[in-house]
């Protein structure tokens, strides 16, 4: 069996329908080419931004006295400077460019209105733009994953407008009743994000509401940014990358209709179990606590429809970095969602409230489920978009490893480093002080996971740089992670 | 599964549904609270602050102080907050209605500081518009000898050697509220209503520095936070003092620096109008004032006895 046998690329194209369909998919890649590689382009830019900043915070936070002097430069400026870079400026746009690849093909027709989208890639940069430099001038407001100013969050606000508008325009003009399960997510966060940065914004800042409800209200706009945003735009695209790279459809569409509605259901009502014992009624924590219990309902049905869709395709792992990414992120999904009911609970939110266990948390989210899932739709879009191959293998496999091993010994840490700061911070017996020592070596192990995924973030972004600039491989056959032997192709069978 | 309609209404049910849940009603049941007083109408609580603590709030929202400290006493059940001497009640909706952005915190790397301001000496206590008139106050002043218990090493070598008892007395002097007196037994009557026997967990007076959680002290703490406590990872907030020549006579609000943080002779550190804001705020951060409806710990003391739970928002435990 040669190695263009193995279903890797377009495994779902039978022979005989064949031609007019790849032919009619290469016309709508080619239609989303300059749109989606403005927000991958612009991402990638943050993404190594966000990294540095994140690299500074990191150190800073365990040698206090590093650069401290310039206003600027100060940790508690640059720590939210780079969770905001993070948040708008590599993930949403990122995100925002597979959600835009996977609208044009799930909805089966070329992309219109592509003007609309390279407006709203550039406002959205000019937002994130504005708004780092605000944060870093001193402007910022003070609430947590808000922290944009106004001038800023104005800007976003249109340009993320544009989008919306687009996406509903696209939806007009799709063809076949069928509505994917992709699009279901995509559909739900592209409408989800502007409800929920509207309602942000007007209970914070327009019609703010009184005393502790303005902390309530942002937890529940950090969460569901998380869960209706973010989390919607990585389960979308797993669910679409999975079944397409090993050629075989979703397991059971019922679990996917079930696990679409739980998590819409649960996961919005988490966020509150965060203020727990705080000055708060006792039922808005501990309703959050039971709707994050809950997820574990979507949480099964999605894992348990992604596993049993691989089943058997396992080893494909092996060559495919799609398949690899995003397996890894679908995974990190579980395991974000097992720590996120673990840390509200609240015999144990008691010790980890206040602690960097956290930080372990969003991290999962953002980075191990999240980024994971669409570094691995990156690998596989860009090629597309390009008509060149990714260049190196090992570089690849050099992205996975470090962004693997560094996230997973970050999240370690930060748990480990939470408990432990939790339980010296509860103990009175012991200074306060004492709490904080317990937890700098964790904070130091951090920063060697940082330093694993700055590596990471650097080498992709060379190998996308090259991509761009044209210096892909010229191949039909995409670049497996490993030479693709004989066996290895019979085990996938 | 075919058609727009009943997915796009899903869509927009779950989110209106979370919406309603976790903002709307909450807001409707806390979110119009009003300051309580006694029966004559005085003694109110909370009350709106000075312009001054308002800027300094803006301070430290651009700082990002709330990214280590929290500002919640959680109750004796739920945490050692109490224990450590944060507060002598847990915190309630109540306290904050006046505060914007509201600062409750999500990370301790540094102290709770919610009640920051009513830690400071007696006589340094933030100008508050409603002067501390709660009955537990007095009984508690007498404890004022009492030593501290747990064992904290506060004291910093380096600062032990050299500082004038002149230079307290113009440091105290600077906070520009008080006599300028940082002698020890005015300075542990944080928590009024505090068993005798248990004072504070922080020293009273720290070596050649001023008294602790004064203004002055506030200072010097963000200037050079490892001059006060060798082992803090406090970054210091240089960049809100500046540095100038003496002209004729030392400012009053020079900070009694020592050490290799001391300027060079002639010229003196002030601290900028941000860094003056940022310390009114903190003194400003108070908590101590009882609540109808939130259990002290020093009820016992002379505070009235709360039993009847909150109305509004106290879960009654």
């Amino acid at each position: 069996m040669n190695p263009a046998g193995i279903p890797l690329k377009e495994p779902s194209v039978s022979a005989a329908a064949g031609d007019t369909e790849q032919f009619e998919r290469a016309l709508i890649d080619a239609s989303t080419r300059v749109p989606v590689l403005i927000f991958y382009t612009s991402a990638v830019g943050w993404l190594i931004l966000g990294t540095l900043l994140a690299g500074f915070v990191s150190f800073k936070l365990h040698s206090p006295d590093l650069l401290s002097d310039i206003s600027f430069l100060t940790w508690g400026r640059v720590r939210p400077a780079h969770m905001n870079v993070m948040v708008y400026g590599w993930a949403s746009m990122a995100g925002l460019g597979t959600a835009i690849w996977l609208m044009a093909r799930l909805c089966r027709t070329v992309l219109r209105y592509p003007l609309l989208l390279v407006a709203g890639a550039g406002f959205w940069n000019l937002g994130v733009f504005l708004g780092v430099c605000g944060i870093l001038m001193g402007d910022s407001t003070g609430y947590q994953w808000l922290e944009f100013p106004s001038y800023s969050a104005i800007i976003l606000f249109v340009a993320y407008t544009l989008v919306a508008s687009w996406a509903v325009l696209m939806f007009r003009f799709r063809r076949g009743e069928q509505i994917y399960i992709s699009q279901w997510y995509l559909l739900a966060a592209f409408l989800w994000f502007p409800w929920l940065y509207a309602a942000g914004q007007l209970m914070l800042f327009v019609v703010p509401v009184q005393g502790v409800l303005q902390a309530a209200v942002s937890w529940w706009y950090a969460n569901n940014l998380l869960f209706l945003w973010f989390g919607a735009i990585g389960l979308g695209t797993a669910y679409y990358m999975i079944p397409k790279v090993i050629g075989r459809p979703v397991y059971s569409y019922h679990l996917a209709t079930i696990g679409f509605w739980s998590y819409a259901l649960f996961s919005s009502w988490t966020g509150m179990q965060r203020l727990v014992d705080g000055p708060f009624p006792a039922w808005m924590v501990t309703a959050s606590i039971a709707a994050t219990i809950l997820t574990l309902i979507p949480v099964a049905t999605v894992g348990l429809n992604h596993h049993m869709t691989m089943q058997g395709y396992f080893p494909l792992m092996r060559y495919s970095p799609t398949l690899r990414f995003t397996v890894f992120g679908a995974m990190a999904y579980t395991v974000f969602s097992l720590v996120g009911v673990l840390i509200s609970l609240r015999s144990v939110a008691r010790y980890v409230n206040f602690t960097q266990a956290s930080i372990a948390y969003s991290h999962l989210g953002l980075y191990a489920f999240f980024t994971m899932v669409i570094f691995g739709s990156m690998y596989y879009i860009v090629p597309r978009l390009i008509g060149r191959e990714w260049r190196y293998a090992s570089l690849i496999k050099l992205h996975f490893w470090a962004s693997a091993y560094g996230i997973g010994l970050m999240t370690l840490m930060l748990l480990a480093g939470g408990f432990t700061q939790g339980a010296s911070m509860e103990n009175p017996s012991l200074a306060f002080s004492e709490s904080v020592e317990s937890v700098l070596p964790y904070l130091r192990g951090r920063s060697l996971s940082g330093i694993l995924l700055t590596v990471s973030h650097f080498i992709f972004a060379y190998h996308f740089g090259l991509m761009l600039f044209g210096l892909g491989r010229k191949s039909t056959v995409p670049t497996f992670l490993n030479p693709v032997e004989a066996e290895g192709a019979e085990v996938a069978h | 599964m075919k058609g727009l309609a009943p997915l796009f209404l899903g869509i927009f049910g779950t989110f209106a549904f979370s919406w309603v849940g976790l903002t709307v009603i909450p807001n409707w049941q806390i979110g119009h609270l009003n300051p309580q007083s006694d029966e004559e109408g005085t003694d109110v609580y909370p009350m709106p602050q000075s312009g001054m603590v308002q800027q300094g709030a803006r301070v430290y929202a651009a700082n990002g102080c709330i990214y280590c400290h929290s500002e919640q006493v959680r109750a004796d059940y739920a945490g050692a907050d109490i224990e450590r001497k944060w507060g002598d009640r847990r915190s309630a909706p109540r306290d904050y209605i006046f505060e914007r952005p509201v600062f409750l915190g999500k990370m301790r790397m540094g102290q709770d500081i919610a009640n920051i301001g009513a830690r400071a000496p007696k006589e340094e206590e933030s100008p508050s518009p409603a002067p501390v008139s709660s009955p537990a106050a007095a009984p508690a002043a007498a404890s004022g000898a009492a030593a501290p218990k747990a064992p904290v090493n506060p004291a910093p070598a380096a600062s032990s050697s050299s500082p004038a008892p002149k230079a307290t007395a113009v440091a105290a002097k600077s906070t520009g509220i008080a006599s300028p007196s940082p002698g020890a037994p005015t300075a542990a009557a944080a928590s009024p209503g505090a068993p005798p026997s248990a004072g504070p967990p922080w020293p009273e007076q720290t070596l050649g520095l001023p008294p602790m959680y004064s203004a002055a002290w506030h200072h010097v703490h963000l200037y050079s936070p490892r001059s006060i406590n060798f082992d803090s990872n406090m970054p210091s907030y240089r960049f809100l003092y500046q540095s100038r020549r003496i002209s004729d006579a030392r400012s009053s609000d020079a900070l009694p620096l020592t050490g290799s943080d001391a300027p060079p002779e002639g010229w003196e550190i002030v601290p900028t109008y941000d860094a003056k804001c940022l310390v009114a705020y903190m003194m400003a951060l108070n908590q101590s004032h009882p609540l109808k409806d939130v259990k002290s710990v020093g009820a016992q003391a002379g505070a009235p006895p709360a039993t009847s739970p909150a109305p509004g928002g106290k879960p009654p435990k």
